[in-house]
């Protein structure tokens, strides 16, 4: 078995296909960069809505949060690229498609909006009331208070966890050739039918994304580390 | 009451009630320019809440604080009718008494000194190059002029403390409210933490001192006000209420306190 991963491990193979599966890997980053973006937007709206004045307002982020992160990211992905148009289209009586990659952006983004969420209302309750109580104490309004002494500290708070949540984001791009984006894996999958040997193509395309997510979370530990020993987070 | 009061603080009948527990009953005091009031009594007497409705971190039930003449929560309008302070109007006059917490509360993001600039920048405007000379200079008041680039994990409980007092002074308060200062110190950290605020004392500061140090007390306090169930049962100097107090319930904390 050994011998055979070795000779699958064929490195001209993949130089050979480089460019194709470099662009794929473009296209999995934009959909990861675009959806974090997205997700990161929905999530600071509904976490601050979850401790809102407004009862209906909390009912509405708690509903959002409950339903995104309970739902599968294949099945909303799915959902969201089928089903969805079609109910477009017989509400607006006429045909509506969406692109590949605006569903997978979109699946993604609503998916991880729900976990991020959560730790947004994590990280700001973790700020303690007496910073806040001190701020008022000196004559601080609501606003710098908000900005200067519960958002930095809040931000802190909630990198970490975002961060891993970040990369489980770019882990789950990797279904997005199921709905026939042009990703790595919708690439590795073409070339490995066309040349007829998809063990060295598919197991390049589990390396690649070792690499890129190993990277990302040593990154992301040496930061974190080096947060905590200034006492930040 | 029509005229406002004349002494720097002036406390009408200040009551407060959380759901159905009222926590201070009617508590009226009028205080001098330059004294220091030592608050004491037992754990859930009120004290900590009577300081909180001061600067209003917590809004009284009813009742009224004057200070310096300036009405807290609301203010008079020209025919004598009575307006509620917009929260920013509201803020604006909680600056003018400093408070220092039991927790320190130093914001743990900004350095000592950031900590200090920060309100009389954001609050008052000032610009950050004079914000930071009178932040160095409080800073050296407290005896921690070398500490202004720590960040508070880095200081320890003592040090958090005196740069706390620092920041509430740079706020140039007319009145300072000390809520249980050196209660969370390691006791032989205690001492530098009085030495400031018997300092301050020394230099005509207004101070209103909740404290379970009996000892401060009597050195340092003009007068000391014992509450007990949300009401004050003594008001006198020192000698008295420390020495000869008429109530039995403050007879007996004292007895547990000084024991």
């Amino acid at each position: 078995m050994f011998e055979a991963l070795s000779q699958s491990l064929d490195p001209a193979l993949f130089w050979e296909y480089r460019q194709t599966l470099a662009e794929g890997l473009l296209r999995n980053i934009a959909v990861f960069l675009l959806g974090a973006a997205l997700a990161s937007a929905i999530a600071l709206g509904v976490g601050l809505a979850r401790m809102s004045r407004f009862r209906a307002l909390r009912a509405v982020a708690v509903g959002h949060t409950e339903v995104f992160r309970n739902v599968p990211e294949y099945v909303l992905l799915v959902w969201l690229h089928y089903v969805v148009p079609i109910l477009l289209t017989k509400a607006a009586g006429a045909r509506i498609t969406f692109d590949p990659f605006f569903s997978a952006v979109l699946a993604l983004g609503l998916a991880y909006s729900g976990f991020l969420a959560e730790t947004v209302r994590a990280g700001i309750l973790s700020v303690p009331t007496g910073h806040v109580e001190a701020g008022r104490a000196l004559g601080m309004p609501g606003g710098v208070i908000a900005r200067r002494i519960v958002a930095p500290q809040a931000a802190r708070r909630m990198l970490p966890e975002a961060l891993n949540q970040y990369v489980s984001l770019f882990k789950a791009t990797s279904f997005i050739s199921l709905i026939a984006v042009e990703d790595v894996m919708y690439r590795v999958a073409m070339v490995a039918s066309y040349e007829m040997r998809p063990l060295p193509l598919y197991t390049g395309a589990a390396l690649i994304y070792c690499v890129v997510i190993i990277t990302a979370t040593t990154t992301i530990r040496l930061l974190t580390d080096r947060w905590r020993r200034r006492g930040w987070v | 009451m029509a005229e406002p009061p004349r002494h720097l603080l002036t406390v009408r009948d200040l009551r407060k009630a959380f759901a159905h527990h009222e926590v201070l009953r009617g508590l009226s005091i009028e205080v001098d320019r330059g004294s220091v009031v030592a608050v004491i009594g037992a754990s859930g007497s009120g004290k900590s809440t009577f300081l909180r409705c001061l600067n209003y971190l917590e809004v009284p039930s009813s009742g009224e604080v004057w200070v310096d003449g300036v009405p807290m929560g609301f203010s008079l309008a020209a025919d004598g009718r009575r307006q509620p302070d917009p929260p920013r109007e509201l803020a604006r006059k909680r600056a003018a008494l400093g408070m220092v917490f039991q927790q320190f509360n130093l914001w743990p993001h900004l350095t000592a000194l950031q900590n200090i600039v920060e309100a009389p920048m954001r609050v008052k405007g000032t610009a950050r190059r004079e914000a930071e000379a009178e932040g160095l200079a409080l800073l050296r008041k407290v005896n921690l002029e070398e500490k202004a680039r720590e960040y508070p994990a880095r200081l320890s409980g003592g040090q958090q403390q005196r740069v706390a007092i620092a920041r509430a002074l740079a706020m140039q308060p007319k009145l300072m409210l000390f809520d249980e200062a050196t209660s969370a110190l390691d006791p032989e950290l205690t001492g530098e933490v009085l030495d400031v605020m018997r300092g301050l004392a020394g230099e005509g500061m207004t101070m209103i001192v909740v404290t379970h140090e009996i000892a401060f007390a009597r050195d340092v306090a003009d007068r000391i006000l014992f509450l007990n169930d949300g009401r004050i049962e003594e008001d006198g100097p020192a000698a008295q209420v420390l020495g000869a107090p008429a109530s039995e319930a403050c007879r007996r904390f004292l007895a547990r306190a000084l024991h």
